[in-house]
């Protein structure tokens, strides 16, 4: 046995807690699990059943804890995990899963394979069988800040792009703020819009924010590739952070993985609570939107629909907001089936899009998300994950489906009347 | 017409026809091509640059521009280039300069808009500092499309 998978098997069983040990003795193997996932569904292929993506784990679960299973072990009759499996397992457990807990949400006995997943993860990951892709962000995560590389100066450029050019002043390292404002990667490099809508937002809504300099970071690499270790740190940065800026409420961009990796699992991660609040930008809006802070004019008058993310609807429970939100701008919002909590994935979430090898999978699968788009046909296409954007995009453009994709905070600030200084507009 | 701040610029910009405004914002974009260097952001620019373009024109350089856009994305988890960011944001502009317009947009403003972020990549991706005149040059350029 390699040194790299011992230390994986190693790892592999101190993540066996006792949910896992519970789900696996109470599986029924109904099978329910794989209609839920759309690299099953639109493959076909058995292997991308969910629960079978934890093989490799349930082998070591029962030879390790069951008296059956070790007896298996004895005699030889049940394999030890090995190098050549896990690598091939590999495509199973991140080019194939994207976390997006569809699985989870129907299992009738109530095995949250999502959870089980992220801790096999960690397996693969320490024995040396994430892939490249993954890989790269998290080594940019740690050497960097920033698993795409983004490095304070860019976001500074950013920010003064969009106050020259916006004439929304962006506050940095603003202590006593009420929000600290979270960004991803993505926001910074492909939708600086979005920075120019929190800035509209939060000037009409009168209320004081920021960015900070040491923590302008919100996507969790730990969470994706699977090191709880990283993950905690990543998210100690961001604590550290908002304390140090004595802020009252961390704002989670449009980022799925982000929002769960601070919302729900940070306080766990570092072992205390919080001393703010955690919510999402879309959380922030609906609030807003209650409050009557939030004053939009006029409607859109074509078709549009929304994407649920994951992290967001599933995982996090947000489902309502979005839309008071989308019928507070739109004369015309229609839902596509299953929307909601039921929402299929566009495919790429928990790290799938960092993964070239996995391209032609996710093009298989976003036929699903072709499917939904099909029924309703809608003129636009509006989102509240930079990641769900990008992936929506290329299916889209792969399939030839002229629906341009939009980012909902965007859509919301578009119709915040101008409030700006003389220089913008 | 002399024009010195983005609410002077975007008004007049508004006050243009639809093709008026595709002209002037391919020389926006034009001032940034190099970072993209794509030729169906190039073919987006030369259709918008002319006063007799058609709606069959505008439809198929407008698909072609959008692939160009989709295809330079950055995706999530992957390293950052800021030159080919950049070029990204070319792109984004070019889909301006070719969409088909609704009688509230502002095509060329958006055109302005993403062509100076294109210029904001090339100044962190060179690490010279975030100095760009790219607003001013954009003022300068309309003023000539005005009197010219």
């Amino acid at each position: 046995m390699s040194a790299s998978l011992e230390k994986g098997v190693r790892v592999l069983k101190e993540v066996i807690d006792a949910p896992i040990a519970s789900y696996f003795s109470s599986c029924v193997h109904c099978g329910l699990c794989a209609e839920a996932c759309l690299f099953y569904t639109e493959t076909g292929d058995p292997k991308y059943t969910p629960i079978h993506k934890l093989e490799p784990l349930r082998r070591l679960y029962e030879q390790e804890y069951t008296l059956l299973g070790r007896l298996g072990k004895l005699v030889g009759l049940s394999k030890p995990v090995t190098d050549d499996e896990l690598e091939e397992w590999k495509e199973l457990v991140y080019n194939s899963c994207t976390l997006c807990g569809r699985c989870s949400a129907v299992c009738p006995v109530g095995n949250d394979i999502v959870y089980m997943v992220r801790k096999f993860r960690e397996g693969m990951s320490a024995s040396g069988h994430a892939p490249e892709g993954i890989i790269g962000a998290v080594n940019r995560t740690v050497t960097i800040g920033s698993p795409m590389g983004v490095k304070l100066p860019a976001v500074k450029a950013q920010m003064k792009h969009v106050e020259e050019d916006y004439g929304l002043p962006i506050p940095l390292d603003a202590e006593g703020a009420e929000y600290m404002v979270m960004l991803s990667s993505m926001e910074i490099i492909n939708f600086p819009e979005y920075l120019a809508a929190i800035a509209k937002i939060m000037h009409q809504a009168g209320k004081t924010w920021t960015l900070c300099s040491t923590a302008f970071e919100a996507t969790n690499a730990g969470m994706q590739i699977g090191n709880s270790d990283l993950a905690k740190l990543l998210v100690m940065r961001i604590v550290d952070g908002a304390e140090k800026l004595k802020v009252k409420t961390v704002i989670s961009p449009e980022c799925g993985h982000a929002y769960t990796a601070l919302r729900w699992e940070g306080a766990n991660l570092i072992g205390r609570p919080f001393t703010f609040k955690v919510q999402h930008i879309i959380e922030v809006l609906g609030e807003f939107q209650e409050q009557g802070l939030l004053k939009t004019e006029g409607f859109e008058t074509d078709k549009l629909t929304f994407h649920d993310p994951c992290q967001l609807a599933r995982r996090g429970g947000v489902i309502k907001q979005q839309r008071n939100l989308m019928n507070m701008v739109s004369k015309n919002f229609v839902e596509m089936p299953d929307a909601g909590y039921m929402n299929w994935c566009c495919g790429g979430g928990g790290g799938a899009s960092a993964i070239e090898e996995g391209e032609e999978l996710r093009m298989e699968a976003f036929k699903k998300k072709k499917s939904q788009l099909d029924v309703v046909k809608p003129d636009r296409l509006v989102t509240a994950c930079a990641n769900c954007r990008i992936v929506l995009e290329e299916g889209l453009e792969h399939y030839q489906m002229d629906i341009p994709v939009l980012g909902l905070t965007e859509l919301i600030a578009e119709h915040i009347p101008d409030q700006t200084s003389e220089k913008g507009a | 017409m002399a024009i010195s701040n983005d609410k002077e610029f975007k008004s007049a910009l508004a006050g243009l026809s639809a093709s008026q405004q595709r002209q002037v914002a391919a020389r926006f974009v034009q001032r940034v091509f190099v970072l993209s260097g794509d030729v169906r952001v190039k073919a987006a620019l030369d259709f918008a640059a002319r006063a007799d373009i058609t709606d069959a024109d505008l439809t198929v350089v407008s698909q072609a521009a959008n692939s160009a856009r989709v295809e330079s994305f950055t995706q999530c988890g992957k390293e950052t280039d800021w030159t080919a960011q950049g070029g990204h944001f070319v792109a984004k502009a070019a889909v301006a300069c070719v969409k088909a317009a609704e009688p509230a947009d502002n095509l060329a403003w958006e055109a302005a808009m993403q062509a100076r972020m294109a210029r904001t990549c090339e100044t962190v991706a060179t690490g010279e500092g975030t100095e760009n005149t790219e607003a001013e040059e954009q003022y300068r350029i309309l003023e000539a499309f005005l009197n010219s």
